[in-house]
This record gives structure tokens, C-alpha cells and sequence, in this order.
């Protein structure tokens, strides 16, 4: 593909006579100076020429497009832009259709996602924002600005229209890759900490489901930081003891066995044939078990898991695990 | 440690997040030196020197554009890389930094990312820590030429009701900016009780389940109530979710947040309707720090979020957030050593090292995968070198080879020559205190340098709250309060 020639620069366009443009350093040589291209140099100073002059109106539109599409980070642009679509009474729409493009082509950018946020607020039309956002996670399924955005949208518009397909949109998410600790968080978030939605009233149902959905999860993948972390999380918000899975978690850590068990029991989904076992995240869940439970016996119990994981399953964290068995014999 | 070298388990169940962990973890082992080899790994200075000084006098390249909004940045990692590798400015290149640096500052306070660019609380950090390096006293010298009252009123234009701030006019809510206001006003000495008013709740709100912290939280308020419709906002505790899963930068800048505020704590709650101050999970983030080092399969360096890849750029901000846990009471070192099998090869550093991260992987992680052939450091192989990665792992490093720890002996110091001022309410005084004792005791203890390939890849000790070194901290604190720094005892924490 050709790229398109760069566009004439403002300072050869009649059109734009009328601004006087600002160098960036006037009476300095600066210290580690960008390089910048002359398209970039040309519309910065304009942009700076604008801003000075106080000039806003649609050609500042164009203006300041121009500089976000060359530097998406340019806050500054983005703000003017802003106070610029304020001034004028921009159609809104348009500056979303505008939007719609550039999330998707800079989608690292914060910039982005906070001027759709600013927009969104004063347009109120949320209904199609979802949609959008499901398909921009398509590009990049961890994107940190827009899961903060789709839980933004979801907190700050609050309506019940919203909140309904979540759920299946977190399962949807998963089922594309069950390692997407974005989509588990966004699950705690929808589930936990944003109050109580239609249908979920009844807290005990939905814990029992939020676990049995987590353990089911574990017994496909085993060694799956985000799935572990989201059960203790879960026990933890509910002020329920880690013993409450501890039948669960007991075949996690041990080798697999040989044979498959002839009963499963379906509140304690056991490993998958591939599991590599012993997990080391269940050792941990494990020992923090026996800790909880606090009679000297038990915290011994705790104490060989830790070891065990300091010489052999998880060597890296040796400190941390013989700070673990420093804390609880001190406790004992 | 061979046997240690296993690959992450994929339970038979691959997806996107296990492949792309897998292709890295090959790409990192080819990474380890030769088993046979007894060279030790080195710190190629001489070649980020180079780098840097490269990018100081040429300039940084086009694509660097991208980057036209973080000059202060730019600027900072490159001064501050120099500092953590013992090189100095000379007085001409001070001054042209110094003057570069001025023309960002803002007419109404503050810096922006360039000359006529907004202001905004990220460039501020950048503009004011280059300013503690490049800088001095007096005319043309930086810091008496930082309009503090203008500063001061620029933080309070961007206080939002839940005790949060704006990073600039019509931006966001993001605790990078706290971090860095904070940090800025405690060098400048504007750090005020009003100013941090429910600050400490809305950081404590950003811990996830997980431990570590997310960028914001989502704020809701009581309707206003009929009796007093002009009222302030009553703030909710709950819910307040945290927007956007735990995330390393975001951890760091928090904690570093929450230690800074501490000297605030007893005011900063929200005084009649809250039941209780606003409080850590200690453990859960404990937890979070130790799971995000990578295993020796992943040569031990820090990833940003779970399930994520290693990246040369959580060295320090992950890395370095462990020397901020012993200001909130955790401290491995206050309790006796336990029973352990500890292994022959690693006694010696047993022995003195009491952090609760692996400091010798990572510095392994850093000198093995983090170093850019061609001068500068990066994410991982075979990424290109950048200004950010080269301070990030190099600021990592510091944090990985010294144990900089908040000493009281070096507090009591600083407490016994503290002058009283008379320019200050006597109220006004304790916080400004406070805040100048808990910042300034920083201390690293001496024989506890642990140095993989050793000393000649010694870096300088790095305050673990500025990511400046101490001495810079020290100076620029010292200058804007008023303060002599009492003599050290030893050389500690200075080079």
C-alpha cells in the first residue's frame, strides 16, 4: 500500500494567513529536542498559534484532528478540541462517529477513551456503547482503557439495560481465553462491587454460583492465577473462611492420579486429564487452609506446604514463603 | 537450576494468553548465558552511557513525536539514568536543562508536557524531579523560579469531591497523577491537610480482590437532600468500585501515595459520616507484589498484571514498591530467622538479604534479557531500547541491589536539627513536619548491597518514594523547608 502524501502544510494554505504560528522554543535551544517532521512541526505551531489567537471554531476542529491523528497523546490538542466542540455546540454524534475511528486506530491511548467518556456525558446515549467496546476488545482482549471505560459506562449510566447482558458478555470473554484476568476482574465487578442487580437479590444463590462457576473453571485449566485469585476474592468479599473449598482444592495438590475417579462429585469438579498437577497455586490455597484453621497441628501442616513450595514448586518466592512461616509461627 | 527451568504449565488447555506466555519464555531462555561459561553477567555502562548521552545532545528521533506531549519525561528518565548510573551534569548541560525545563512551566501554575502546552500533574512530577537534578538556588537556577503558590492553586482547581485529582483540566482521574502531585508537593513543601482531604479513602478504594491496585475508582453520592440543597456532595463508601483490574504502575503509584500520606491519615477522613479510617490489605497486597516476579523460566522479572507477560519496566515499578513496605509495618527483618532448607549456593545471600522479592533474579532478569545490545534498556528481547525502559530497569536495578529502608535513628536526626520557621502557623507546622521527616528518613543499610556479577555493576541507591537518589531529594527538600541536612553518621544511601 502507498501511503497518502502528507497534506500541505497550514503554513502554505491561504486559509490559514491569518493565524501567525508559534514556534514551541522562542528564546531557548533546548536540551534532547524530538526530531520532529515538518508536517508535525507545521501543525504544532498552529496549534499553538490557535490557542494563543483563542480562536474556536470548526477549522480548529480540523486543526486539532490533525495534530491527534499525528499524536494521539497530545492532550493538549484534546483538550482545546474539547472547549472547542463546547463553544461552537458540535453535533455530538459526529464527534462520536469521529471517535468511533480513532479509539479503534489508537486504542493505547488515554486520550481517546477520556474524550468519548467526555462526550458520552454530555450526549447521554449510551445504548450502543457496549457493542462498540465489545468490538474494540476484539483487536486487543486485555486493553486496560476499555475495560476501565465498559465499567465506567456501566457505573456512571447505571441502567438496568446495561447491566443485563454482562454476564454473558464476561462468559463470552472468558470462553475466548479463560487466562484473561481483564475479564475476571470485570466479573468481580459486575457481580460484587457495583450494588445488587435484578435478579441477583438472593446473595447466597449467587455466591454458591459465583464459586461453582470459579471451581468449574480451575478443574478445565488448573494452573490459572486469575481463576484462583477470583475464588479468594470471592470468599474473602463474603467473609467466607477458605475451608469452604478446601474438598475442592485437596486433589489440586497432589499428583494426578492414574486413573479417573469412578464418582464425580459435581460441587467439586475434580482436574482435567491434561492437568499439570501438583498446581502450586492450590499448595498455596492449600497451607493458607490449614493456617486459617490455627491449632498448632495445623499451622505445622502449613508450615511443610511452605516449604515445599520454597526447595521445590515455587523457588522464586522463597523469601516470601519463609516470611509466611516466620508470620504464622510468630502467631502460634 | 536446570531443574528448576520448567516451562509455565498449560494444563492441555492452550489459549492466547498460555501461547503468547510460551513463544516468550523461548525467547527469554536463549537469553541465559551458557551453563559452561563462568563469566558472570555484566552492566554494559559504558554503552547506556553512550545511548544516553546520544539521545541528551543529538536529540531523540522522529518517532519520538509520540512522545511530544512527555518532554519533562523525556527529560527526567534521561537526567535521572545518569544519576543512577554515578554520572553528573556538567554546570553547562545544568543549565540548559534548567532553561529547557522553565519553558514548561505553565502561566497559572504547574508544568505541561512542552512550551504552551497545557498544564498537567504527570509533566509536573517530570519537570520538578529533572529540577531536583539540573537544578539550584537563585536566579536561573530552576527552583526559585517554580511558582509554588500558582502550583498550589493549580492541585486545587483539579480536586474532585471524592478526594481524587484531575491529571489536567478536563482529563481524567487517575492515580498516577495523585502519586505525582504528591510527590511534588511534598518536595516544594505544599502539602497541606485541605489539600489532601479524603485523598487516602479514594486511594484506598482503588485495591482490587486481587491486592494490587487499579487507576480509579467510580464515585457515587447520597441524593442531595431537600433541608440543604447547596450542600457538598456526600460521598458513598460503598459501592466505590475500582475501574480497571490491579495493575503494577498503578500499585506502585498508590502505595508510594498511601506511605506519603500517612502523616495525614487521622484528618484525611471524611469527618462525620465515616465509621472508620480508611485502611490497606496488607496481605492481599503482599501477595499481589510477590505473584507478579516471574519464575526462573521467565529469568525472575516483575509482569504488570496477572496472566501478563515480564516487562523490563516493573522492575521498577513493581520492584521498587517493595521498599515502601516496610512503612506500612511489613518487615521480614523484626522477626527471627525461621527453620528453612536453605541451599548451599544461596546462603551467602541468604543471610543479609531480608527482602521479600527475589533480588537476585531480577537483577539477573535486567542484566540478561533487560540490556539492549546496542546501549540502553527495553520490555524484553527483542525489543528496541527506549528512554522510559532505560530509567525503569535501571531504577529496578538500584531497588534490586540496595535495601533503602525508613531508618528511626536517621528520623530522630532529622527531628533533633529541625528549625521552626516563622513564616508558618505553629499548626501549619507539624503536618509540613511530618511530611519532612517521613520523606527524608530514608536510609540504606550499610552491607546489605547484594550485587549480581558484582561491583562493578553497582548502581546508586534510588529513594524509593521519588526515584530520585537521596541526595538530590535531599537537597531540594532542604531548600524549599528551610532545613539543614544533619551529617550522616556513614556514607549510607549517598554516593
Amino acid at each position: 500500500m502507498i501511503p497518502d502524501p502528507p497534506p500541505p502544510l497550514y503554513s502554505t494554505r491561504p486559509e490559514w494567513a491569518d493565524i501567525v504560528p508559534l514556534a514551541q522554543y522562542e528564546k531557548v535551544e533546548p536540551l534532547a529536542p524530538i526530531l520532529y517532521s515538518a508536517e508535525y512541526k507545521d501543525a504544532t505551531d498552529y496549534l499553538r498559534g490557535v490557542v494563543k489567537a483563542g480562536e474556536k471554531s470548526e477549522r480548529v476542529l480540523e486543526l486539532t484532528e490533525h495534530v491527534i491523528r499525528l499524536n494521539p497523546a497530545h492532550y493538549s490538542a484534546w483538550q482545546y478540541r474539547y472547549e472547542t466542540v463546547l463553544e461552537i455546540q458540535w453535533p455530538l454524534e459526529k464527534e462520536i462517529t469521529l471517535m468511533d475511528e480513532l479509539a479503534d486506530k489508537f486504542l493505547k491511548t488515554y486520550q481517546v477513551w477520556h474524550h468519548r467518556r467526555l462526550i458520552l456525558t454530555l450526549s447521554k446515549k449510551a445504548q450502543s456503547e457496549l457493542a462498540f467496546i465489545e468490538k474494540i476488545l476484539r483487536q486487543d482482549q486485555k486493553n486496560y482503557h476499555t475495560w476501565a471505560h465498559r465499567q465506567w459506562v456501566l457505573a456512571f449510566f447505571n441502567e438496568d439495560g446495561l447491566w443485563a447482558g454482562e454476564l454473558d458478555f464476561v462468559d463470552t470473554m472468558m470462553n475466548k481465553d479463560v487466562r484473561n484476568n481483564s475479564a475476571w476482574h470485570h466479573r468481580f465487578f459486575v457481580v460484587f462491587q457495583s450494588g445488587v442487580r435484578e435478579g441477583e437479590e438472593d446473595r447466597e444463590r449467587v455466591v454458591r454460583r459465583e464459586i461453582i462457576y470459579t471451581k468449574q473453571s480451575i478443574s478445565l485449566a488448573p494452573n490459572n492465577a486469575s481463576a484462583w485469585n477470583y475464588l479468594r476474592g470471592v470468599l474473602e468479599f463474603n467473609k467466607l473462611p477458605l475451608s469452604t473449598v478446601a474438598p475442592f482444592v485437596q486433589p489440586y495438590t497432589k499428583p494426578l492420579p492414574d486413573q479417573p475417579l469412578d464418582l464425580v462429585d459435581v460441587e467439586n469438579p475434580p482436574p482435567g486429564k491434561g492437568a499439570d498437577l501438583p498446581c502450586v497455586a492450590a499448595i498455596e490455597f492449600q497451607a493458607d487452609v490449614y493456617e486459617e484453621a490455627g491449632q498448632s497441628e495445623d499451622v505445622d501442616k502449613a508450615v511443610e506446604l511452605w516449604k515445599s513450595l520454597a526447595a521445590e514448586f515455587d523457588t522464586i518466592r522463597k523469601k516470601y514463603w519463609e516470611y509466611r512461616i516466620q508470620q504464622a509461627l510468630l502467631r502460634v | 537450576m536446570a531443574s528448576t527451568m520448567r516451562p509455565s504449565p498449560i494444563d492441555a488447555f492452550p489459549t492466547p494468553t498460555s501461547s503468547l506466555q510460551t513463544e516468550t519464555e523461548k525467547i527469554l531462555l536463549e537469553h541465559l548465558p551458557d551453563p559452561a561459561s563462568t563469566s558472570t553477567p555484566t552492566l554494559n555502562k559504558n554503552a547506556h552511557m553512550q545511548y544516553l548521552i546520544r539521545n541528551l545532545t543529538q536529540g531523540f528521533p522522529t518517532r519520538y513525536s509520540s512522545q511530544d506531549a512527555s518532554q519533562p519525561w523525556l527529560m527526567f528518565w534521561t537526567l535521572q539514568a545518569f544519576s543512577v548510573l554515578q554520572v553528573g551534569l556538567d554546570p553547562g548541560t545544568r543549565k540548559k536543562a534548567v532553561d529547557t525545563i522553565m519553558a514548561w512551566q505553565h502561566p497559572e501554575g504547574g508544568f505541561g508536557g512542552g512550551p504552551h502546552q497545557a498544564a498537567h500533574l504527570l509533566p509536573t512530577y517530570a519537570s520538578v524531579c529533572a529540577l531536583a537534578i539540573a537544578g539550584k538556588p537563585g536566579e536561573g537556577g530552576g527552583w526559585d523560579q517554580i511558582d509554588r503558590k500558582k502550583m498550589y492553586k493549580f492541585f486545587m482547581s483539579l480536586k474532585q469531591p471524592d478526594g481524587s485529582f484531575l491529571v489536567a483540566h478536563h482529563s481524567e482521574v487517575d492515580v498516577r497523577g495523585i502519586y505525582c502531585l504528591l510527590v511534588v508537593a511534598t518536595l516544594l513543601d505544599i502539602l497541606t491537610p485541605e489539600l489532601v482531604e479524603g485523598t487516602a479513602g479514594f486511594v484506598a478504594s482503588l485495591q482490587t480482590y486481587e491486592g494490587g491496585f487499579s487507576s480509579a475508582s467510580q464515585p457515587y453520592y447520597a441524593p442531595p437532600s431537600a433541608s440543604t440543597p447547596s450542600s457538598p456532595p456526600q460521598l458513598l463508601q460503598t459501592p466505590r468500585p475500582p475501574l480497571g483490574e490491579a495493575h503494577g504502575g498503578y500499585t506502585f503509584c498508590a502505595l508510594a501515595s498511601w506511605v506519603m500520606l500517612l502523616p495525614f491519615l487521622p484528618s484525611s477522613t471524611p469527618t462525620s459520616t465515616s465509621t472508620s479510617a480508611p485502611s490497606l490489605n496488607k496481605n492481599n497486597l503482599l501477595r499481589w507484589l510477590v505473584q507478579m516476579q516471574g519464575t526462573p523460566v521467565e529469568l525472575g522479572g516483575f509482569k504488570g498484571r496477572t496472566n501478563k507477560l515480564v516487562d523490563g519496566c516493573y522492575s521498577w515499578w513493581v520492584g521498587g514498591a517493595f521498599a515502601l513496605l516496610e512503612a506500612i509495618g511489613i518487615n521480614p527483618a523484626a522477626v527471627p530467622a525461621a527453620p528453612s532448607g536453605k541451599q548451599d549456593d544461596d546462603k551467602n545471600w541468604a543471610d543479609i538479604d531480608d527482602s521479600l522479592m527475589n533480588r537476585k533474579a531480577l537483577q539477573e532478569y535486567i542484566l540478561l534479557a533487560g540490556q539492549h545490545p546496542a546501549g540502553g534498556l527495553r520490555d524484553k528481547p527483542p525489543k528496541h531500547a527506549d528512554a522510559y525502559h532505560t530509567l525503569s530497569c535501571l531504577a529496578g536495578l538500584s531497588s534490586a541491589q540496595h535495601k533503602v529502608f525508613p531508618s528511626t535513628a536517621r528520623r530522630q536526626q532529622l527531628l533533633d536539627a529541625w528549625k521552626s520557621t516563622s513564616d508558618h502557623d505553629p499548626h501549619e507546622e507539624e503536618p509540613r513536619k511530618l511530611a519532612y521527616l517521613a520523606a527524608l528518613c530514608y536510609t540504606e543499610e550499610e552491607g546489605t548491597e547484594t550485587i549480581v556479577g558484582g561491583t562493578n555493576n553497582r548502581v546508586n541507591a534510588t529513594h524509593p518514594l521519588f526515584n530520585l537518589t537521596v541526595t538530590h531529594t535531599e537537597g531540594m527538600m532542604a531548600h524549599f523547608y528551610g532545613q539543614e541536612i544533619p551529617p550522616r553518621p556513614r556514607t549510607a544511601g549517598k554516593s
